[in-house]
């Protein structure tokens, strides 16, 4: 079933116009990336959904239309989104962020799921005492991502798992989402620069250029397209790794 | 030798009140990034209040609770109306400077016209009684004081630190986006902080107001000196303010007994003390470092 | 605005007609001549505080620390040195100059919200100072400032508490001293233009914009914040003199918090940034305060005016940053960008 749809014809910052005619879908428990260079307009796509920023348009996402929303009731209604840069709430604990995840939650299991977060990061289970702010980059990855899970969301975004992080680092954080989403059912929307790694661990994926879908279609498709290989992917000749 | 010590108690107890005031500003600066020039003016519209309630026969426990509510309501009322439309303290500042520069002209002026220009008289706490030990009087006010120093703070850390909603402002003042995007109602937060800001300046003039009178100015004596406070304990720490605010009661009360060119200054030493710490070490003694963006 | 006002002759018209109003002002309405000049002080002084708040981006809020300076610098010359008036003024200019330098060394590593803080210290600490060095500036019974005249022989004879007007004048000492008055704060206004269309000028918007920049691109950026903050404080010495002129009677009080609180409402109100500005924000703010609180309540004690001037500066960040200077300018300009970029009516 589908759980997002969304169709946002504009959406900049002031005078500047960054996004023109997006249509992106995303059914339940299914992995979809938008690739994209930067200044396509990822960042800003994702600000869209999740109510960051006003647009013009409309997103359906759990069935209810909205068209300009504040991000706390997007989350209410089950969708989580971890920004660029990770946004580690810096001055709280590991432990401290994890409940800031769960805050709009009313249900009494938030201190299980946080022991399940240690138990599938043992290395965030180490430090759930210590400033988050102090941890690496790889770790503050896995804390944001843990973060936006813990309010049971139905979709999440994730804006640029790979930036800042070392190769093996994000190979290692692409595996893990993949594996909540299977474990989970949780649907994903990634939006990523690095479209060889992201095109192994997604079902579809879009591509936007200057703020415009200009294709679509399943991973091996996308990953087959000639025109995608040579601007994403090093060319015709590379075989994927 | 004895008279030193009984310096050190008035300044002590002044410090009291100078930290609460402190314990506020810092409140507003880990919430917002900014420096609320009219914190105080706020505080006295609480506390006058709180004596009004007691003009009228309330006892003064039960006024200065009334006090506080009405305090919560007029920061969270002026965080809503003045300051979240004037725009963001990170790219901003100096606008929202003058935003509060002028909310304390509105409130200060405006007690004045409700209230009058007259000073009048605040009954303390604690009551008037005092004691002596070793030729040193210490007053059951002074006493009262600083014991409500020490349980306010220790109220607002348990606040902070076990509550949600504690959890909820401290995650605004760290990374009020991410917040959002954890389902935070950033907006609301703010206003809460600012609120209870206002609200515990109710107590702050309760227990300034027997020392300094009841009046409009009654703030605006001790602005510089709990902005002192605030700076040499750190913008960001609440333990901070409470030393700071110690501090600066003792160089204030003390130092200009035996410096003779500091008699008609008292402010100087707070006012050397500012301009040291800015200088020499800005985070103050408990405040976190801030990096300058480039 | 239609085409016809931005010519350049229709503006030159306006200056020239505001400058026949004011040239007859004094002689026409005598009586009210003593009100105006008591405005021209606060001109000055907002066109220093603009060019440090406002063109340079660093915030003051106790310069009436400076324009107090000034005002007891004159004062005490006047009184020392029989009947030189001019010379008083360039005894507070030079004072003030360097004070503000002074000042404006450890403002280089204090920025913004800490720099706003420092000031309201010292502006408040003020003064306290006055009344510390009693000796020299009477404390707190005030300075009483008190000249020689000169009798019609050229001696000194009698002691006056005004500016006596020369006698080749025909003036009242009201009016000379208005045209004095008004004269200097010419001189200033336009020195300050001049400075800010120069490349000096440029430079310190420059670093008010972005600092960083600034020095990357090989500004001067320490020294010249520094010279800033100098010629600032001299501005406001130079209205503080004037403020001494006017009543011959300075007390410490005067110069306290609030009317340094005074001054930044005139620069915000009037338009920071703008050179106009704080010419429009400080009769207006005058105009306020004495002619208009004064007429609708007699008994008001000067607590009203503070409370208006306070919600419209709220308000005024809001709604329009820019004063009123700022708003207009910005209206006229976007009507221009929409004439300009107007498609032509299709045929």
């Amino acid at each position: 079933m589908t759980l997002l749809s969304a169709s946002i014809q504009r959406c900049g910052y002031g005078p500047v116009n960054v996004l023109s005619n997006v249509n992106v879908v995303v059914d339940a428990g299914e992995a979809v990336v938008v690739l994209g260079a930067n200044g396509a307009g990822k960042t800003t796509l994702l600000r869209a959904l999740s109510g960051m920023i006003p647009f013009t348009g409309k997103i359906n996402f759990g069935g209810v239309a909205r068209s300009k929303v504040a991000p706390d009731a997007m989350v209410r209604a089950g969708m989580a989104h971890v920004p660029q840069g990770r946004g580690t709430i810096t001055n709280l604990t590991v432990e401290e962020n994890l409940r800031v995840g769960a805050y709009t939650r009313r249900d009494g299991d938030v201190a299980a799921d946080i022991e399940r977060w240690y138990e599938m990061f043992p290395r965030l289970g180490e430090r759930r005492t210590q400033q988050a702010g102090s941890m690496s980059g790889g770790e503050q990855q896995m804390l944001a991502i843990a973060r936006a899970f813990m309010s049971r969301p139905s979709l999440v975004l994730l804006d640029e798992p790979s930036l800042g992080l070392a190769p093996l680092v994000t190979r290692e954080v692409f595996d893990r989402v993949a594996e909540l989403v299977r474990t989970t059912g949780t649907a994903v929307l990634v939006v990523e620069q690095n479209a060889n790694l992201a095109l192994q661990f997604v079902g579809r994926g879009y591509v936007l250029e200057s703020g415009e879908i200009v294709t679509a279609g399943t991973a091996s498709e996308l990953q087959a397209d000639t025109s995608i290989r040579e601007a994403y992917l090093g060319g015709p000749a590379e075989a994927t790794s | 030798m004895s008279a030193f010590f009984q310096y050190c108690v008035i300044g002590l107890s002044n410090g009291a009140v100078y930290a609460m005031v402190a314990m506020s500003l810092v409140i507003i600066y880990r919430a917002t990034g900014l420096l609320n020039f009219a914190q105080g003016e706020t505080s006295l519209i609480a506390t006058f209040v709180v004596w009004e309630a007691h003009e009228r026969g309330v006892p003064l426990p039960l006024g200065l609770l009334i006090g506080m509510v009405a305090g919560f309501l007029l920061g969270a009322l002026l965080q809503r109306v003045a300051v979240q439309p004037a725009g963001d303290p990170a790219t901003a500042p100096l606008q929202l400077v003058i935003v509060t520069i002028g909310l304390l002209l509105v409130l200060n002026n405006a007690a004045g016209l409700i209230w009058g220009n007259e000073s009048n008289v605040f009954d303390p706490m604690f009551g008037p009684s005092s004691f002596s030990i070793g030729g040193v009087t210490i007053g059951a006010q002074q006493i009262g004081t600083v014991a409500v120093l020490f349980a306010e703070a220790l109220a607002l850390v348990a606040v902070f630190r076990f509550t949600k909603i504690g959890l909820a402002m401290r995650s605004v003042a760290s990374n009020a986006e991410s917040s959002g995007l954890s389902g935070i109602p950033v907006s609301r937060i703010l206003v809460i902080s600012w609120g209870i800001a206002g609200g515990i300046g109710a107590i702050a003039g309760t227990f300034a107001a027997p020392n300094l009178g009841m009046d409009a100015t009654l703030f605006l004596k001790i602005l510089v000196l709990s902005f002192a406070a605030m700076t040499i304990g750190g913008f960001d720490s609440l333990l901070g303010a409470i030393v700071g605010g110690l501090v600066v009661g003792l160089i204030t009360d003390v130092l200009p007994r035996y410096v003779d060119w500091l008699k008609e200054m008292p402010l100087a030493p707070a006012v050397l003390l500012i301009l040291a710490v800015l200088l020499v070490r800005p985070q103050g003694l408990f405040g976190s470092q801030q990096v300058r963006r480039v | 605005m239609n085409p016809a006002m931005s010519s350049p002759w229709s503006r030159r018209g306006v200056w020239l007609l505001a400058l026949v109003v004011l040239g007859l002002f004094p002689v026409l309405f005598e009586s009210g001549t003593e009100q105006l000049t008591r405005w021209i002080p606060l001109v000055v002084a907002g066109i220093g505080l603009n060019l440090l708040t406002g063109f340079n981006g660093q915030v003051s809020i106790g310069h009436g620390a400076f324009f107090g300076l000034g005002a007891y610098a004159c004062g005490i010359w006047v009184n020392d040195h029989d009947g030189q008036f001019l010379m008083g003024f360039i005894v507070a200019i030079v004072l003030c100059f360097f004070a503000g330098g002074i000042v404006g060394l450890p403002a280089l590593r204090i920025r913004g919200l800490a720099l706003a803080l420092m000031t309201i210290a010292v502006g408040t600490l003020f003064p306290d100072i006055i009344r510390q060095f009693e000796g020299l500036t009477g404390g707190s019974s005030g300075l009483g400032i008190q000249t020689l005249k000169l009798n019609g022989r050229g001696r000194l004879q009698d002691r006056t508490t005004e500016w006596l007007a020369p006698g080749w004048s025909g003036f009242s000492s009201d009016q000379w001293r208005f045209y004095v008055f008004a004269i200097i704060a010419a001189i200033c206004v336009a020195m300050t233009a001049a400075l800010i269309r120069s490349r000096t000028g440029r430079a310190l918007i420059a670093i008010r914009d972005n600092e960083v920049a600034a020095e990357t691109n090989g500004i001067a950026v320490d020294r010249l914040k520094v010279i800033t903050f100098g010629l600032s404080a001299a501005l406001a010495g130079i209205g503080g003199a004037m403020f001494a002129l006017i009543d011959f009677n300075l007390t410490p009080d005067s110069f306290n918090l609030n009317f340094s609180l005074n001054l930044l409402v005139i620069v915000v109100i009037g338009g920071s940034g703008t050179i106009l500005g704080p010419v429009v924000g400080a009769l207006s703010v005058g105009l306020f305060n004495d002619v208009i609180v004064k007429r609708v309540l007699p008994n008001d004690l000067g607590l009203v005016g503070p409370v208006i001037l306070g919600v419209v500066l709220v308000l005024s960040m809001q709604f329009s940053p820019g004063g009123t200077v700022g708003s207009i300018k910005h209206v006229v300009e976007e009507r221009q960008l929409k004439r300009r970029t107007a498609l032509p009516p299709t045929p």
